[in-house]
């Protein structure tokens, strides 16, 4: 028999008297079994009223209320599971007011009037932000986000578009024929250029690769003395730090070339890569993130008779991962961006970004293949901030400067 | 001088004294911190700090790189200020552009942020590589040559023609009239940078109680929230977004010269750091494009006190 049923050995009480005896729970309906030839069947729709009195554990006292009027009492010392099965198959059951609907029934009663809150097509967010005001907010974010990305779809648009689509008029944002013509034309211009165009590949893989690795290193290390020690001098280290945040390349770019002149590093990768060593903004980013480290950590390593280095090395480093993320980001960001147009001039030793302009300024000749070469330099950028988003705000949380 | 002032002056000087020996032992127990410095500290001082340096003494000098420099004295800063007509008309761009695209970009840079935080967390992080997305996007501007091209195939030109709002298509690029508006706009949409990233970052970073607490105290609206919650918590990150600010408005150098042209028509694009190029990598007059490397100097740190001490009052 597959049919779902408990039962429990226990007490009648009708009218009286005691019947000991068997109460079961099937699917349809519950029938008691006692002595003295007593049964009592009692089918789920035929019940009126069902109650129940937990006696603590699993013992219980069912009262069950007849449509024909009979009220039996069981009393059960295992009938718990019994009654919820009851209770479960139980058709009729009247529907549990609420404590709201119960004092709404109340007021009723007593004639007063009722006023019905306003359904809201749309909830409020927050009990003090306006409906209004974030419909408005939206769309305005919606229509400025459209703007921001206008550009950049556009570039896309051309890139994709065949010659005959680019000199259209009008001009269309999106191509009809969507064709990556332009790219492989771009590889074919590539591969006539007077030095392979995987030299300049390979020159901006390494400069971006050492420069953003050193930088990393040697922050860092400066970094970490500036943030976890008070040393005389490192406050005011730190604030001029701060201060270079300001300097653009070309506010320095003129002394900087005269003393690399001067230095023998004009047309070599030193110009490029020293410079990007000492970054303020990665230094910056930087100890601004282990001011956060507890402190206790490297006390206990000192404890522990760990070396400053080794602290540095093995505690330090590890715990500031997402700050490496944003340090790196920034770093790859202005080495890929950088020309080099002033400092490099061996056509061997140019930067890819530096090949690709020269094709933008190709004029309208090459127009798509421009629009090609818009499109792979922003890719590599955008590319690797989408992939790190998340780590990089959590280390822009404690930029601020604080004065 | 009286006895008293002497008195004063010896055991000041007895202070000062005390305290170099105290910072000069102190130093020599943190050996290690200068160890961990050195490597940085070398290289920031060799091509940051003596670059500002060089910059100062050069400023005083006539110097093409081939001859020694000779000292002129405030001969750069005179012909600055009197001779030179271009360097004024860069000097009024730069300004026109730095006030405009400046304040703006920050406080568009604020408010977006801010919008972008009541979003749902997904929506969030697309609105965020949106608004972030063109000012690290390299040479991307260039794309704005095509859109405002001067002829009919440019896209804003065709699309007013169509529209009928124009009869012939207009010189964006190359009009005079037009160039600075083309330049800002062009310049507004890429200042939302590392300053935008700080700010977003930043609103994440306020405590959520701090909001709930203000609420039973009767902040009725967004507004007042932002101004007497928020922008207190935000101060640090709105420091570092000025700094960011302050900087990218007065450096701006590659956009003109991309759009508008290099020289541009009658100067109308020049800004002070297209000035300053033009002298130090076209005319090798090193000595007159440091003096202008100066004055923009001193210019962006006068603008960063002004900031600092301006924000000081913020939320109060």
């Amino acid at each position: 028999m597959s049919e779902m049923m408990y039962k429990s050995s226990g007490t009648l009480v009708l009218k009286g008297k005691k019947i000991r005896g068997e109460l079961v729970a099937s699917e349809t309906s519950a029938i008691f079994t006692g002595k003295k030839n007593t049964t009592i069947e009692m089918p789920y729709p035929e019940i009126e009223v069902l109650k129940n009195v937990r006696n603590g554990d699993m013992a219980s006292t069912i009262t069950v209320k007849m449509k024909s009027g009979e009220e039996y009492v069981f009393m059960l010392p295992t009938g718990l599971k019994v009654y919820h099965y009851m209770d479960k198959m139980w058709d009729n059951k009247p529907r549990v007011r609420s404590r709201a609907e119960e004092l709404h029934r109340l007021a009723e009663m007593r004639g007063e009037r009722i006023v019905k809150p306003k359904k809201h097509l749309i909830k409020r967010r927050h009990p003090n932000r306006s409906i209004g005001g974030d419909i408005g907010i939206y769309i305005m974010l919606a229509v400025v986000a459209f703007a921001m990305a206008f550009p950049l779809i556009f570039a896309i648009g051309s890139a994709l578009k065949p010659l005959d689509e680019l000199f259209r008029f009008p001009p269309t944002v999106l191509p009809k024929h969507p064709t990556l013509d332009n790219f492989s034309d771009l590889i074919v211009t590539m591969g006539q250029s007077w030095v392979p165009f995987t030299r300049y590949i390979t020159n901006t893989v390494f400069i971006t690769a050492v420069g953003t690795f050193g930088h990393l290193i040697i922050a860092s290390m400066a970094a970490f003395v500036l943030a976890k020690y008070d040393f005389p001098g490192g406050r005011l280290f730190f604030n001029i730090v701060t201060t270079a945040l300001m300097f653009s390349g070309y506010v320095t770019g003129i002394p900087n070339y005269v003393i690399m002149s001067k230095l023998g590093m004009i047309d070599t990768y030193w110009a490029l890569l020293l410079p990007a060593f000492a970054a303020p903004i990665g230094l910056f980013m930087m100890k601004q993130f282990m001011e956060g480290l507890p402190t206790a950590l490297i006390e206990a390593a000192h404890i522990d008779g760990a070396s400053e280095f080794r602290i540095f090395w093995s505690i330090v480093m590890p715990n500031v991962k997402p700050a490496w993320l944003t340090v790196i980001i920034f770093s790859v960001q202005s080495l890929w961006n950088n020309a080099a147009g002033t400092i490099i001039y061996s056509e061997a030793k140019k930067p890819l970004v530096y090949a690709l302009q020269q094709i933008l300024a190709g004029g309208v000749a090459r127009a798509g293949q421009g629009a090609a070469v818009t499109v792979v330099v922003m890719a590599v950028p955008i590319l690797i901030f989408i992939l790190s988003q998340s780590q990089i705000l959590e280390t822009m949380a404690s930029s601020g400067i604080k004065d | 001088m009286s006895n008293t002032q002497l008195g004063f002056t010896r055991r000041y000087l007895a202070m000062k004294g005390d305290m170099f020996r105290y910072n000069m032992a102190k130093a020599k127990r943190m050996k290690v911190c200068y160890l961990f410095l050195a490597p940085y500290a070398l290289l920031f001082i060799t091509f940051f700090i003596l670059p500002i340096c060089t910059s100062i003494f050069y400023g005083f000098t006539y110097y093409n790189i081939l001859e020694p420099a000779r000292f002129v004295g405030l001969q750069n800063y005179i012909n600055l200020v009197l001779q030179d007509e271009v360097f004024l008309t860069s000097v009024k761009n730069t300004f026109v552009i730095a006030v405009i695209t400046g304040p703006l970009g920050y406080i568009l840079s604020f408010l977006f942020a801010w919008f972008i935080n009541e979003l749902p967390k997904w929506l969030r992080a697309i609105a965020v590589v949106i608004f972030y997305a063109p000012s690290i996007a390299g040479t991307a501007y260039s794309i704005f040559s095509i859109i405002f091209r001067g002829d009919a195939y440019g896209y804003l030109n065709s699309f007013l023609l169509n529209l009928g709002f124009i009869d012939a298509p207009i010189l964006w690029l190359t009009d005079p009239n037009y160039i600075m508006t083309v330049l800002i706009i062009v310049i507004l949409w890429m200042s939302m940078g590392t300053g935008f990233l700080s700010f977003v970052a930043g609103f994440q970073g306020i405590d959520k109680s701090m909001y709930e607490a203000g609420y039973v105290d009767g902040v009725r609206n967004r507004w007042q929230e932002l101004y007497h919650i928020t922008l207190p918590s935000m101060k640090p990150m709105l420091l570092f977004g000025a700094v960011m600010s302050i900087t990218s408005a007065f450096n701006v150098c590659d956009v003109p010269r991309a759009l508008a042209g290099y020289p541009s028509t009658d100067y109308a694009a020049r800004t002070v750091v297209t000035h300053l190029f033009d002298y130090g990598f076209s005319r090798f007059e090193m000595g007159y494009a440091s003096a202008i490397a100066t004055l923009l100097f001193l210019v962006m740190i006068l603008c960063k006190k002004v900031i600092s001490a301006a924000l000081e009052k913020v939320g109060t």
